[in-house]
């Protein structure tokens, strides 16, 4: 009897788990499996079974490319700058919040700063073309205080700038979380004895705070180093014209553009499937350095 | 720590200062689509509406196709938290039970999909292999669950308490029961922290649409608003709308009402997301 029921309950548990697994077993992996047809010459109407193989051909043309090397250059310079300017953002947001006194305060200010993060790239995207048109309120300001107007949208040498002060604006707030997290757990003694030793704020923050906050900056740069490629592609896709197009399109817009509206399904799946592999290499490259060095991992 | 007054009144002035930068642009874009176009066409609007009326509104809820892709929004937010709610917390209870076989190795599978990178062409074949473009579903069904979202349902699952467990199996539950009756009521938190991070990426749906969906009927509202707004749609729509109804309005003030329109549901709700949020994202952050 009470076998029989433990064994209808792992039948239970089972049937649970199933459309789960189902689901990433179909969604997650079978796609992978689908980056075959990057050895192909995918046919929409022969399909992945009928399609011919062509070997490492899609791959060749792409290295002959001029396209390929320009995606490839926009790509690593996004991805480094946003690294550059992305990654301490949230750290000094986070080390200002933790200094004040006012907790009133610092709750109203978390609640400003988070908020971005919420609204839709469609939305912030149409806010800073507006803001930042050649008839918007930055240009308006600028022409009245005598400075030159700037079209920073269509601009080659100012579209970077946009997505990278964008982005940040819409995440740093949410990026001081894991950094708020790991410093409330500071024991306040360890300050305490610190200022009786005539250890200054500096001091303070270079023994104390930084160690105590390196486990989760080596995650968080280990995580974004592993998708220095990953452009948010909505974010490019709204900021992208045609006049910025040579300094803008990345490999998640160019795929997009020229393989799903194009049509160049294996061409496009065969960039994609390079750029996932020097993601994935970063990572267990890194974490491997990362584990030997300074101790922490991802896993 | 010689003087603290000063320093704090400094970091003040500092987060004041960002926090404007934040509000700022929403502030300015908000007062345009107030004003009159008197104003707005010269450029005196900043951080006040001058000339206040509300005809950018009028119109606004006076087009079907706003509506209708707000209807859109609504359905696949509100029928894709659901879907992906029940999917999550069933395997989710089921891996954080001891007695489920291979529950490593599927635990494994799952974590391992983190690092694996889904490609964009073989996921649109899939879908559409099965159909389902052209539907709601493909804004639904292929993100329904995360890797993210099963790690942390699990990890709140297996800390509800084991006696309460035991005390229900000697009642006579079977696992089902013990699901329903003591794991669901017992993990609101999490079941709310989960289902609104899913609720605002529904909302926010933008590049799946693009992806999946060529029938403007189906365009959820971020589509519906890039159209109009960020590729200039607008001057086309305007010229045939502004002739009907004659309402003095700009397409700025318009584009700027639009935005307003469709991120003001974001913010009635942020006060409730902000609390979860916050709780989720340092649930997320526990390593396995």
């Amino acid at each position: 009897m009470k076998r029989r029921l433990a064994l209808r309950d792992k039948g239970v548990l089972i049937l649970f788990a199933l459309p789960g697994l189902l689901y990433f077993l179909l969604f997650k992996y079978v796609p992978l499996l689908g980056n075959v047809i990057a050895f192909q010459d995918y046919n929409i109407f022969k399909g992945i079974l009928h399609s011919p193989w062509v070997g490492f051909a899609q791959f060749e043309r792409m290295f002959g490319f001029e396209d390929f090397y320009e995606v490839f250059r926009n790509s690593v310079k996004l991805g480094l700058y946003s690294l550059l300017f992305g990654f301490p953002a949230p750290i000094i947001l986070a080390l200002l919040l933790n200094e004040l006194k006012s907790m009133a305060f610092k709750r109203v200010v978390q609640t400003v700063v988070y908020m971005p993060h919420f609204l839709s790239w469609v939305i912030v995207g149409s806010i800073f073309i507006n803001l930042l048109s050649y008839e918007g309120i930055i240009n308006t300001i600028a022409s009245k205080m005598g400075l030159p107007k700037v079209d920073y949208v269509t601009q080659g040498n100012t579209f970077m700038a946009v997505l990278i002060s964008t982005g940040i604006w819409k995440e740093v707030g949410w990026g001081t979380i894991l950094y708020l997290a790991a410093l409330s757990g500071i024991n306040p003694n360890l300050y305490e004895a610190a200022m009786v030793d005539g250890a200054g704020r500096w001091r303070q923050m270079r023994s104390i705070t930084l160690p105590f906050l390196m486990p989760t900056m080596v995650v968080v740069l280990l995580l974004s180093i592993g998708h220095i490629l990953d452009a948010n592609v909505e974010q490019v896709l709204i900021f992208l014209n045609p006049l910025v197009r040579d300094v803008g399109e990345v490999f998640d817009t160019y795929v997009y553009t020229f393989g799903l509206v194009g049509g160049q399904y294996s061409y496009t799946t065969a960039i994609a499937l390079f750029k996932a592999v020097i993601g994935i290499v970063l990572v267990f490259g890194l974490n491997a350095i990362s584990r030997k060095t300074t101790g922490e991992s991802l896993y | 720590m010689r003087k603290p007054a000063a320093f704090q009144s400094f970091l003040i002035v500092l987060l004041t200062v960002l926090s404007l930068i934040m509000l700022a642009p929403l502030i300015h874009i908000l007062s345009v689509s107030l004003s009159s176009p008197l104003y707005a066409q010269a450029k005196l609007v900043y951080f006040w509406p001058k000339g206040l009326q509300f005809a950018v509104y009028k119109k606004i809820i006076s087009m079907d196709e706003m509506w209708r892709a707000m209807g859109v929004s609504v359905y696949i937010t509100v029928i894709g938290t659901l879907i992906t709610l029940a999917l999550t917390s069933m395997i989710a209870y089921s891996l954080s039970r001891t007695t489920m076989p291979g529950r490593t190795w599927i635990m494994r599978l799952i974590v391992l999909t983190f690092i694996l990178p889904a490609p964009l062409i073989p996921g649109f074949l899939l879908v559409k292999s099965l159909h389902m473009l052209d539907t709601l579903w493909s804004l639904m069904i292929p993100g329904a669950t995360s890797a993210f979202y099963v790690i942390i349902m699990r990890t709140f699952f297996r800390n509800v308490s084991g006696e309460l467990f035991d005390a229900a199996k000697m009642d006579g539950c079977g696992e089902a029961g013990i699901y329903f009756r003591v794991v669901l009521p017992l993990s609101t938190a999490v079941i709310a922290t989960i289902g609104l991070f899913h609720a605002v990426y529904q909302w926010n749906t933008y590049f799946s649409a693009l992806v999946f969906i060529r029938d403007k009927t189906l365009y959820p509202l971020q589509v519906l608003l890039q159209n109009l707004v960020a590729k200039k749609g607008l001057n086309n729509f305007m010229g045939e709308v502004q002739f009907e109804l004659n309402m003095p309005v700009t397409p700025e003030m318009m584009s700027a009402g639009i935005i307003i329109f469709a991120t003001v549901p974001i913010l009635i709700v942020y006060p409730f997301l902000q609390r979860y949020f916050v709780k989720g994202a340092m649930l997320g952050s526990l390593k396995e």
